[in-house]
């Protein structure tokens, strides 16, 4: 079954068009991958995906259900979670709060019901406790519950992100390089990580620029150039794909991937 | 005694020793220092909400103050009101005031939220000394009656001090309830990242604009309190130094903590008056304190800026435990 379905989504920043009509499916319960060089458009079709920047063309349907023009609280709601390239984590608050708030749009006390200590927030409150220590033994963090996350290592704070995404009970889950300043056991982890996440029902779109991770991990992989797609398929038809060759060879200096 | 249980015990203890003052203290004057103190700190634990947790700065407290002290005159003494009466419409008008402040300017990113509540602060001091038939200008309201409960009058200087200490106690309680619960949690997510707490589902304009009415509502509850215990209300009182005060005991009580900024309130309340507070004191060292009152008040922040940004909760963090609010 089909779950996400960009159509011809295209968006311009001024002159330069991060994404240039690209259209691409993700197949439910499958890795994809979002590979290409740097400035290639694969953050900005990340933020038209969750609300955070709209096409100025283009539609995004998620299970059938229109996702352009919503707010990102919507999309979460939707069950549609992302983690973000600098990950965004509240610093001040430890790993299992982090997590927590990741419940937020599915508990529905608010200010009168907190001040009066009403049962039913409360309970709200135990349910978020009980789902955030869940998801810390999932992606076997647990030991960092209770570390401002401020002061957890990077290849951590990178696993609260994805465990936090988690916690709003996503159908679809989009990682926004989530190898990046990973080292190779750290690394590794990762991709049992994702598979385990795979393997619980949730759908995952990586934008991702460590190769090996992704040839690892991905079902079927979106390459895009200078904001156009220029392949897609599984990953041994990609690596053998002159167009592809050429986009990495031909026109990055700087990043070897 | 371990840390959990003096972590348990001090709000018990703090309860008690608050409460007995009015039988240690024989002294009116005093008492009504500490009254103020009380005043303030309901004033300061909505900023510490706004502030501390929420990271969004006021620079106009002092008029939502205000609002609640005109509104509590005029109900009490115009309309005849019961007290308890016009002291809901004190914190309602605050909190429809801080509304209408916030919803625009919170849709804003940046600081015009700050830069709003500065405006409106120095709009509502105008407002205040100008709408004469209304606020009595700038000779002030007099006449305010002590509060009533029922047919009981608060009149002496303990129970009005218990009055105060049990509301500001209440408004503790109560945001103390909202900071160790889901909406706490988005405040402090929203002050640590927007974009994550967007990716999160946290509505921020919305918890930002409830947090704003909350802290209003309790600077409108504390100005009926002030316009009842003192029983006059003049312009002189509800302006942007006063703001800075607030601010200030709010940034020197810490981040993420209510403890610290009512401590904070206290201390800086009693600095003004301290000449009552310590009878030995040349008059000449407490005049010259109260003169630099404001520059003390900017050096402390300057101060808790560099060297414990997280305030006076964080001293007391540093001991037991990082992470958790106090």
């Amino acid at each position: 079954m089909i779950l996400l379905q960009v159509r011809n989504v295209t968006k311009r920043f001024g002159g330069l068009t991060a994404a240039d009509d690209v259209s691409f499916d993700v197949s439910e319960g499958t890795i994809k991958a979002l590979i290409g060089p740097n400035g290639a458009g694969k953050t900005t079709l990340f933020n038209t995906l969750t609300g955070f920047d709209r096409p100025d063309q283009g539609s995004v349907l998620f299970d059938g259900v229109e996702l352009v023009g919503r707010r990102p609280r919507d999309t979460v709601r939707a069950g549609v979670a992302r983690t973000f390239q600098n990950t965004q984590l509240f610093d001040e608050m430890t790993g299992g709060e982090n997590i927590m708030v990741g419940r937020q749009a599915h508990l529905r006390r608010g200010f009168s019901a907190a001040m009066l200590r009403l049962p039913a927030s409360l309970a709200e409150d135990r349910e978020a406790r009980q789902e955030a220590g869940r998801l810390l033994r999932l992606i076997g963090i647990e030991e960092w519950v209770d570390t401002p996350a401020g002061d957890l290592p990077a290849g951590i704070r990178r696993l609260v992100e994805i465990a936090r995404a988690l916690a709003t009970g996503p159908r679809l889950l989009l990682l926004d390089e989530p190898a990046a300043g990973l080292n190779a056991t750290e690394a590794r982890e990762l991709v049992q990580t994702l598979f385990r996440v795979r393997d619980v029902g949730i759908t995952v779109v990586i934008v991702e620029h460590h190769m090996g991770l992704v040839m690892d991990v991905s079902d079927e992989i979106v390459v895009l150039d200078r904001g156009s797609k220029i392949a897609e398929g599984p990953p041994r038809m990609i690596q053998k794909d002159p167009a592809v060759v050429a986009a990495y060879l031909g026109g990055e200096t700087d990043d070897d991937a | 005694m371990s840390g959990r249980t003096l972590r348990a015990l001090a709000p018990l203890v703090a309860a008690v020793v608050v409460a007995v003052v009015p039988l240690a203290v024989s002294d009116r004057f005093l008492l009504k220092v500490f009254t103020f103190a009380g005043i303030n700190a309901l004033v300061v634990i909505g900023l510490a909400l706004l502030f501390g947790h929420a990271g969004q700065v006021s620079l106009g407290h002092a008029a939502f103050v205000g609002i609640g002290a005109y509104t509590c005159a005029v109900c009490t003494v115009r309309l005849d009101w019961p007290w308890l009466l016009a002291f809901a419409a004190s914190g309602a008008l605050a909190a429809l005031g801080g509304l209408v402040l916030a919803l625009p300017s919170l849709r804003l990113k940046g600081h015009y939220l700050a830069m709003a509540t500065l405006g409106f602060g120095e709009l509502m001091t105008l407002a205040f000394r100008e709408a004469e038939p209304i606020t009595g200008g700038v000779d002030g309201f007099g006449g305010i009656p002590f509060p009533t409960l029922g047919p009981f009058e608060i009149g002496g200087a303990a129970s009005l001090y218990w009055l105060v200490w049990a509301t500001a106690g209440l408004a503790l309680l109560a945001v103390y309830n909202v900071t160790s619960q889901r909406p706490g949690r988005a405040m402090r997510a929203l002050h640590g990242s927007e974009l994550g707490a967007q990716a999160c589902g946290v509505d921020i304009v919305g918890v930002k604009v409830r947090t704003f009415v909350v802290s209003a509502l309790l600077a409108g509850l504390a100005g009926a309190l002030y316009a009842s215990v003192v029983g006059f209300v003049s312009p002189s009182v509800f302006t942007l130094a006063a703001s800075i005060t607030f601010l200030a005991m709010a940034v020197l009580g810490g981040t993420r903590s209510l403890a610290g900024p009512v401590a904070a309130a206290v201390l800086l309340t009693l600095l003004q008056y301290l000449d009552a507070l310590i009878p030995g004191i040349p008059r000449e060292t407490a005049q010259t304190i109260q003169t630099y009152q404001e520059d003390i008040y900017g050096l402390a922040i300057v101060l808790v800026v560099i060297f414990a940004p997280g305030g006076l909760a964080s001293l007391w963090r540093r001991r037991t435990r990082g992470g958790e609010p106090s």
